[in-house]
């Protein structure tokens, strides 16, 4: 009995140590990107390192329903989406849309090209809806078809809204740069 | 391909590999600057999404798990002892109450038996009728006379049964004379012995009689002068 007991120790053990493995691989591998995505759907790098923290905290509680290693990207990010839902329901009466107040910048708009600091704030400005397409692409190299099974949408949607995401970019910066073609003529 | 179509499917994914754009491109420079115009975009918005990641992020998600887990150990542990606890508890219980409902007082009288010799009265008092008596009648009993030879009339306790016990000098050597009031749980042998001594009881109204001597000693003796004299109370 005692011998059989030893064996399921070290059997538990060793499948335990599997587990740490497989959870340190996963948070080497992907922390980072999912730290990004975090900022982009929210904006705030504190907001989403907490974010990041209790997605990866599910993660691990979750882990052995992961069977399959390449869906590991997209199980987080749908656990990551599910958090910042949930913070929404949580403190829906203290957040304000920053979509809705955004203070418009033009201190920097003197800076020559395109700066990343304009890109940045104009990726910000993008509404939420074809902000995330645009950064899963991006950020996770997803097909349409990827973006539209992760945000439980249409293919055509998904197409749209890219399309949308980046016209918006390009008319913003070509207003920009006619602006500062006026103000620097 | 028209002009719109073109850039909507550019503005869709600028690193797609669709061979009919490919090809559109290829017939049409303006078309193909759009498309250049549009990786760089991308390029671009591929580095700016590239927000700097707090440095000890890694490590504090690791850290945390351990802490999860932990936490978790910990809860679990307590849960393990609790039940352990509480099959520890229902063991003892069960294990009190079996031994109280057969308790067999023979071995008990001969431990008893081993002190005999050295057993001296409690009581500073006489060991006479009145003394005994005054002890037998926590029990409703009473002897009319007394037995010739009482030494020491202490109360005892064998297991947990208190016994009125008389040590008796006899010409066939010391013997006992316990006095036990009759219990549910608890049984008495009429007949038992070790290697020096060896013991007979016998029931009466309210109380069971248990007289020890020496092996090879004759009991009866001592229990008709016992069952002669004591008289229980109703």
């Amino acid at each position: 009995m005692f011998a059989r007991n030893k064996i399921d120790n070290t059997r538990v053990l060793s499948s335990m140590k599997a587990k740490h493995q497989r959870y340190e691989a996963l948070v080497k591998a992907f922390h980072a990107d999912i730290f990004r995505y975090a900022y982009w759907l929210v904006k705030d790098r504190s907001v989403a390192e907490d974010i990041v923290q209790e997605t990866f905290l599910r993660a691990w509680r979750s882990l052995d329903a992961l069977n399959d290693e390449k869906a590991a990207k997209g199980w987080l990010i749908t656990i990551l989406r599910r958090e910042n839902a949930r913070r929404f329901e949580r403190k829906q009466l203290e957040l304000v849309d920053i979509d809705d107040v955004f203070i418009h910048d033009d201190t920097q708009q003197a800076e020559g090209d395109i700066k990343e600091r304009e890109l940045h704030r104009l990726l910000g400005t993008l509404s939420i809806e074809y902000r995330e397409p645009l950064i899963l692409q991006l950020l996770f190299g997803f097909s349409g078809e990827e973006i539209a099974t992760q945000l439980d949408l249409n293919k055509n949607t998904v197409m749209t809204r890219l399309f949308r995401a980046r016209n918006q970019l390009k008319e913003a910066l070509e207003k920009q740069n006619q602006h500062r073609g006026q103000a620097n003529g | 391909m028209d002009e719109l179509e073109f850039r909507r499917r550019i503005y869709a994914n600028p690193n797609t590999t669709d061979s009919d754009l490919v090809a559109a491109a290829n017939a049409d420079e303006k078309k193909r600057a759009f498309w250049q115009e549009q990786k760089a975009l991308d390029n671009k918005l591929k580095q700016t999404l590239k927000v700097d990641v707090p440095e000890d992020l890694a490590s504090k998600l690791i850290w945390q798990q351990s802490a999860d887990e932990f936490s978790r150990y910990k809860k679990r542990s307590r849960w393990y002892v609790a039940i352990a606890a509480s099959v520890a508890f229902a063991v003892g219980i069960s294990f009190t109450m079996l031994q109280q409902q057969s308790i067999s007082l023979g071995d008990h009288a001969l431990a008893h038996m081993q002190y005999v010799d050295v057993e001296e009265s409690h009581s500073l008092l006489p060991v006479d009728l009145n003394m005994v008596n005054a002890k037998l009648a926590s029990f409703g009993a009473s002897f009319d006379t007394m037995i010739d030879g009482v030494e020491v009339a202490n109360y005892c306790h064998l297991s947990t049964v208190q016994s009125l016990h008389l040590i008796v000098d006899t010409p066939q050597g010391k013997m006992s004379v316990f006095v036990v009031p009759s219990r549910d749980n608890v049984k008495v042998p009429s007949e038992f012995e070790d290697d020096s001594f060896h013991g007979e009881s016998f029931k009466m109204q309210q109380a069971n009689i248990i007289v020890v001597g020496n092996k090879g000693s004759d009991l009866s003796t001592m229990k008709d002068a016992v069952a002669n004299r004591i008289q229980f109370s109703a």
